[in-house]
Order: structure tokens, then sequence, then C-alpha cells
């Protein structure tokens, strides 16, 4: 059995329609209009024990309210999905001390007191006996680094401190699933990287199974080899990174550096990204990369050539604007 | 100025937006001003008047105090806590506007709303319960309750907004402010009139500046103030507005010295 | 049992670390506190100037009055030290700390409701108590019964309180843009510093069939007069135990409704 499954998921959600100007705002006191807006629609997916995926889309695509199904904070509209075999919208204890929730945005620490008190909290909460409460912090501290903050008023942390505590919070108990939501956003590269490796030693050491939605394509790209794209709330690619990138990047990038100054018309070879002095950038179709090559290096007086595949970054972002659709759909 | 009209305006649909809140804020005043108008009315219950109130001048006084609390008692004091402890102050100041009068622009926005709903409210409600009410027979009487209805808002507006910039030190909390509207309720009248306390009080309540925001006004609408005095009135309102926005500005620039300095 | 005392743990554990948080701003704790004070001081000798003019009110005379400004004051304070967590309601929603009292194994209605105890709240209730004493001083002999019977009634309006505060979760978890309801509580319970009585006729049944105000807070210190026959005494218990039902069901339907806000 899968450890997350997830079955023609639905949600829509009401809103009240707001419309501009001072007599609208007048009628609408006495009459309100509602808009339904499908952020989930038809959604189905399954992920294995010990997985690591990445679940990508646009913003307003329907992630975080995917997660938020999952996690139970929501209940859908229609559709069923399971976690470690229970509905989590039941919000059943035994499920909940079995996962967590990160959002990348939101604290569950307390602001005015210091982060252990938030700890100690969630000690109760989980009903964590103290030995292996000590043991579990012990690890959280060493890994993320934590010694110097726990006995700081959170609102006195750095953003990177804060958010490697409220990783901290969430992990305490040991979860087999793991939902993280942006767990890297506004932090800097250096800490990025702190948090990236703290995931995927988290995966590796205790099977966790982590489904994890991020813009940062560096997040994706280091520690999953599996991503789930959707768009508009529906499924839109289901597989392994190489594949996707495969699929949609029909250019490689080739970079060269010429003896002399660089020719002014390259539109033979392939499109022009950038040109300038004597070095220029052009993307070409995939499968002409070598004959393009050959005639680049025959044409001109050349000093250096390389050939690269085009950003993860890049393609994903293509995807979602829609200029890489035709291979997918 | 057009630019503060145009705060207004937005404010304006915004209160009308948050329907729930709004009906909710009326009802609660509703209550206050039930319960109000029967305790007076149980104790006026044989007796031809009180501290110098006729029956009607009392009830009066009561579906005055809803107006007033309305019009006069409502402040931005905790939108500005809650910027100031959630460090949002910094990005109106590098808006184009004094932060002093978008919020006055907010505040009126609001006042106009209530203000209207509380005219209503008092109209039904003294329909319903068939409320003698006391009208003054002097133009002058109206006039001069306009008059000082306006400069009391004024001036409560300023204090409370000189309150809430304790927030910048006492630890960003609203303390002093949650003190402050609870001591002035009782202070300026807005519970019962002020007639109702020892002698002693009452004269040191006069001193400060409190009974000129609801009790002296209602007692202009009541004509128990002579239109000479009226005048007298208006010129201690106008002295403590004065100072008041003088105190003001200095905490508010002091405040937002140390603010800056801290980086919040 | 064993769920029991997880959950006094709990408690416990937010209520240190809600004084914690309240020492962080000593300065601003002051403020709220005399804020408290000087509510109840200022009411207290309002109705005993009054008192000074005249000799009854509805019928009481100033010990009957003290006695329904205090009930209503023991009664309100209760709510506020126990179920202080409602004030920050809105915000738990608004901001999102909501989401994560529902994915962990704790009741999120009992974090609401308990998330901070009023120490604040707990020192205003010394005058109360004090005050209260006072009154009972200048009661005639009433006998054990009596009072029993307030202290009963007296919890009982705290329960209904109770239901109340879960209602208002439910609006604010339901429709997140209330900031308000909670304070048309407060205005409401206003109308429980004086007896009921006083009220005309169809604000007196609303304050006993509708919005319990009567029951919670006039009923009790009735009851220790002697003026409540057993058939109001039945009514009370029954109205608090439906009110609390009615409370459970709104809040468990309101949590199926909620849609997390949306960052």
């Amino acid at each position: 059995m899968p450890c997350i499954a997830v079955e023609s998921l639905t949600k829509i959600y009401q809103a009240p329609e707001k419309e501009p100007g001072f007599w609208n705002s007048v009628r609408s006191f006495f009459n309100r209009k509602i808009r339904h807006v499908r952020a989930v629609d038809g959604l189905s997916f399954s992920i294995e024990e010990g997985e690591l995926v990445g679940f990508l889309g646009a913003n307003g695509a329907g992630k975080t309210t995917t997660l938020k199904m999952l996690s139970g904070l929501l209940t859908p509209t229609s559709g069923a999905a399971t976690v470690l075999g229970r509905v989590p919208w039941r919000r059943e204890a035994e499920l909940q001390r079995r996962f967590s929730l990160v959002l990348g945005q939101r604290s569950q620490l307390w602001w005015e007191i210091p982060a252990q008190e938030t700890f100690r909290l969630n000690q109760a909460i989980y009903g964590i006996p103290e030995p292996e409460y000590k043991r579990s912090l012990g690890e959280l501290v060493e890994l993320l680094d934590l010694s110097e903050c726990l006995s700081v008023p959170v609102k006195k942390l750095s953003l990177g401190q804060r958010m490697r505590a409220e990783l901290a919070a969430a992990l305490l108990h040991r979860p087999a699933v793991l939902f993280l939501d942006e767990p890297t956003l506004g932090l800097d590269v250096i800490m990025q990287k702190k948090i990236r490796a703290f995931i995927r030693e988290y995966n590796a050491k205790h099977k966790a199974t982590i489904l994890l939605t991020s813009h940062n394509m560096d997040d994706v790209s280091e520690l999953c080899s599996r991503v789930v794209v959707i768009e508009r709330g529906r499924l839109l690619y289901d597989g392994s990174l190489q594949s996707l990138v495969a699929r949609h990047a029909r250019h490689k990038i080739i970079r060269v550096d010429f003896s002399g100054p660089a020719p002014a018309d390259l539109s033979a070879i392939g499109t022009v990204v950038s040109n300038g002095g004597s070095r220029a950038v052009l993307e070409v179709p995939r499968e002409k990369v070598s004959e393009r090559a050959a005639a680049l290096l025959r044409s001109w007086p050349v000093e250096d050539l390389t050939i690269e595949e085009v950003p993860i970054d890049d393609i994903v972002r293509g995807i979602f604007t829609g200029s890489g659709r035709g291979a997918a759909s | 100025m057009r630019k503060y009209l145009a705060a207004y305006q937005l404010a304006l649909q915004n209160v009308l937006q948050r329907r729930s809140s709004l009906i909710m804020d009326r009802v609660g005043g509703v209550a206050v001003l039930a319960s109000l108008y029967y305790f007076w009315l149980a104790l006026m219950n044989g007796h031809k008047g009180f501290f110098g109130y006729s029956k009607a001048q009392m009830i009066s006084y009561v579906l005055a105090i809803n107006v007033l609390r309305s019009f006069v008692m409502t402040g931005r004091g905790w939108e500005l806590v809650g910027d100031i402890s959630g460090g949002r102050i910094s990005s109106y100041l590098v808006r184009p506007m004094s932060y002093g009068g978008y919020s006055l622009s907010l505040d009126m926005a609001q006042k106009t709303v209530y203000l209207g709903s509380a005219v209503f409210e008092i109209g039904i409600f003294a329909a319903l319960v068939r409320a003698q009410f006391y009208l003054p027979r002097h133009f002058t009487a109206w006039l001069g309750f306009a008059a000082t209805v306006i400069l009391s808002s004024l001036l409560f507006f300023v204090m409370e907004f000189m309150v809430s910039a304790l927030a910048f030190w006492t630890s960003e909390s609203g303390g002093p402010l949650f003190c402050f509207e609870l001591f002035i309720q009782f202070a300026a009248g807005a519970f019962f009139p002020l007639d109702v306390l020892p002698k002693v009080i009452r004269h040191i309540l006069d001193l400060s500046p409190f009974p000129y925001l609801v009790f002296f006004p209602i007692n202009i609408y009541l004509e128990r103030v002579k239109p000479g005095e009226t005048l007298r009135v208006l010129a201690i309102q106008g002295a403590w507005l004065a100072v008041m926005l003088f105190l003001a500005s200095r905490l508010w620039r002091r405040g937002l010295r140390g603010y800056a300095a801290e980086g919040g | 049992m064993k769920t029991a005392s997880r959950y006094f743990r709990i408690w416990m554990r937010m209520a240190g670390m809600s004084l914690k948080a309240q020492m962080s701003h000593p300065l601003g704790s002051v403020g709220f506190l005399l804020g408290k004070l000087i509510r109840i001081l200022f009411f207290f000798a309002f109705v005993v100037a009054i008192f000074k003019n005249v000799k009854e009110l509805g019928g009481y005379d100033l010990a009957d009055m003290a006695l329904f400004f205090l009930t209503f004051n023991l009664v309100d304070l209760g709510a506020q030290i126990l179920f202080r967590g409602i004030y920050g309601a809105r915000r738990v929603v608004e901001e999102g700390d909501f989401d994560f009292y529902l994915v962990q194994p704790c009741s999120p209605l009992f974090r609401i409701m308990f998330a901070t105890l009023d120490f604040l709240d707990l020192a205003t209730a010394l005058p109360v108590l004090v005050l209260l004493g006072m009154v009972f001083e200048r009661l005639p002999a009433l006998g054990a019964a009596r009072y029993a019977l307030y202290a009963l009634l007296t919890l009982n309006g705290v329960a209904i309180a109770l239901a109340i505060h879960v209602l208002v979760a439910g609006l604010a978890v339901r429709t997140q843009e209330l900031e308000n309801s909670i304070w048309v509580y407060r205005d409401l319970m206003f109308m429980g510093k004086f007896p009921t009585d006083i009220y005309g006729p169809a604000a007196r049944w609303a304050l006993t069939f509708v919005v319990p105000v009567a029951v919670m807070c006039t009923f009790p210190a009735k009851a220790l007069l002697g003026l409540l026959s057993p058939g109001w005494i039945l009514y009370s218990f029954c109205f608090c135990l439906a009110l609390l039902a009615f409370a459970r069901r709104y809040w468990l339907n309101s949590v199926s409704q909620y849609t997390s806000s949306s960052s």
C-alpha cells in the first residue's frame, strides 16, 4: 500500500465577489454575491514510503491547498486521499502523531519566549517520553546547529535560525511523513544549503516520506528524484526529474569564445541568447547540436566551445508559462 | 488633501465591506444603551429628577452617549499599536502622507458610518420603548453641541494617538491604551453623568480634558450649560487640543527616533 | 484518564508559557491590570454613589445591588481567566496558527480556548472576592444550602460562558473576517451588571431565553437571596447543558468548513 494515495481530489472554495466603487460596496453590504473557485480539480497520484517528492506548480496552481488537505486542515469537496492508510481530514491522533507540516512563511513558535518552550509544549502535545525527547532534541540541535538559539526569545532570532528552530519543532516527534511548503523561502544561499542537507539527511536516516513544494529549483534538483507538477489544480506531469527535463529541454546551450570579435550574425546557428565582445551564447535544437557546433568551428576561428543543458529552473518556468506545453499534454 | 480624501473613501468602502464586524459592533453598542436606559428608568421610578436632571434630560443623556461613543470615542489606537509591534510603521513613513493624517482619514470613515448608524439606532430604540427625550429649544444649543462634538472628537483622536504611541516604549503592548480606554469612559462621562460623583472628584476632573469629551457636549445639548458658557467650553477644548497636539507630535517624533535606531 | 492527564500537562505548559510571555512586557501588563481595576472600582463607586441618593432600586437595596454586580464580575472574570485565549482567536485563525493546531494530536478547540491563562485577571479577582465577602457579611444569615446553590449556579454561569466562547471560536474559524463577536458578548454581558429585573419585559425575555445573561449573572444572586423558584433553577442547568451540546456541534461543523488563509 502506498504511503500517500490521492484519488480524484477536488477542492472548491467559495469567495465573496468584491466589486470596486462606493455604491457597489453599499450594495454588497445588503446583497452579497458568491464566486466559486476550483483550487484543486480531480488530482490523483501516490507516493511510496521513503520517497522524497517535489511538488511543483505556479502560484495558485493548488499545491498548498493539496498539502493542506493531506494534512487534514481542509476537507475536500470531493475525492479521496489517505496518508499512512488513514483519511487525513478525520484528524485522528494516530495519524497526527506520525506526520508533520512545515509552512515556510508561518511559525508555530511562540514569539516572545525562547523556542525551547514551544519544544516542551510539543513534547506534551505529542506525549513524547522524556528520554526519547532528549535524544530527539539532541539530534536535531546537532544537525540543525541550534545550540545557541534555544534560550533566546524567538523574535530575536534571524530568519534562518527561526526556520531551523521551526523544523526542529515539527520533527521532535520523529514523523514518518513530512509535508514541507517552501522550506527555504527568504533564506540566503548558505542557509538554503544547510536546510537541504538536513532534509536529505532526515529522509535517509528515518526513511521518512517527504512531499516538498518550492519555488527554488535548487531545492528540487538537489533533493527530489521524482516530481509531481500541477497546473490549475490538475496533474500535468508525474515522473522523474530527468525525463521531465529531457521532455521539455528541446534545446541545448552552446557557449563559444572566438579568437577575434564575435561575428555579428549568428542566426544561422541558433537562437542568440547573448552576443558581446568575443563571446556568444546560443540556443540550438537538441538533435542539431553536433551539426551546428561543427558549422561554427568550420566558419569562424574558435578559441573554446562548450555544450550545456538548459538550467532546470528555466525549463520548469517554461512549463508554467506555457512555452513548453506542447510536449507535456 | 486629495490623497487623504482618497484614503477616506477607500476606508469607507472597507468599513462597509466588513459587514459582520460592523453589525456586531453596533449590536454591542445597543446592548450598552439598553442597559443604561433601563437602569436610569428604574432609578427615576417615582422621582421627578435626579442630580438636577429631569427624566427626559437623563434619558436623552443616555441616548446621546450612544451617539458620542460612535462619533467621539472611536480611534485608530489599536491599529497604531499593531503597526508599531508588527514593525509596519516604517513602510508608512516612506509614503508621501503623514501617518497621523492617514489615520485620521480612516477614523473619519468609521465615524461617518457609525454616526449614521447611531442616529438610526437611537431613533428605533426611542420609538420602541416610547422614550421621552429632550429637544433643545434654542438653535444655539444645536450649534454649540455640533461645534463641541467636532472639537471633542479631534481631541479624543489626538489623545488616543498619544497613548497608543507609548507602545514604542512598552515593549510593543497595548496595555496603556487599554487602561486609557477604560478610564476615559468613566472620566469623560460616557457611562453616567459626572454629577453623580462626589464634588471633590468632579472638581479634579474639571481640571482635566476628559469631561470636555462627552459630559460637556451633552450638557450643552441639554441646555444645562448657558450659551455664554458654551463659548468657554469651546475655548477650553481648543486649548486642550493645542496642548495635546503639541505633546503627541513630540512623543511621536521621539518614538520614531528610537524605533529607527533599533531598526524596527 | 491518560488523555486527561496529558491535556492537563499541555494546559500547565501553556499557562507557564503565557506567564513568561506576559512577563516579557511588564509595563504593558501593568496597564492592563490597572485598566481592569479601574473598571471594577469605578463601577462599584458609581453604584454606591447612586445609593447615597436613593434607598432602593427596583426593589433591591445597596447590598443586593452590590451582590448582583459582584456576581456578574465573578462569572465574567471566571470566563476571562480561563478562556482568555478566545481573544486571540481571530489572530490565530488569520495568521494561520490554527493550521498548526489542526495538525497536532490535541483538540484545536482546547488550544484556542486555553491558549493563555490570564494571571492579570487572577489578580483582579482578589478585590472582587474581598468585596463579595463584605457583601456576604451584610446579608442576613442564609444557611449553607443557599450558598452551595449560589456557588453551583455561578459555576453554571461560567459553563454557559464557555459554550458562548465555543460559539465565538466557531464563528472565527468559519468566517475569518469576524473580529467583533466576542466584543458583542462583552457588551451584552454589560447588561448583567444590574439585576435583569430592571429591564423592560422584552429585554428581560431575551436575556432569559436567548442571550442568557440573566441566567449567568442574575439567577445565582437571586437564588442566594431566596428569590428564585426551583423551576428556574432547573431551567438554568438544562439551558446550560443544551447550549453546551449545541456549541459542540457548531464547532465541529465550523472546523469542517474551515478554509485556511491563503498564503
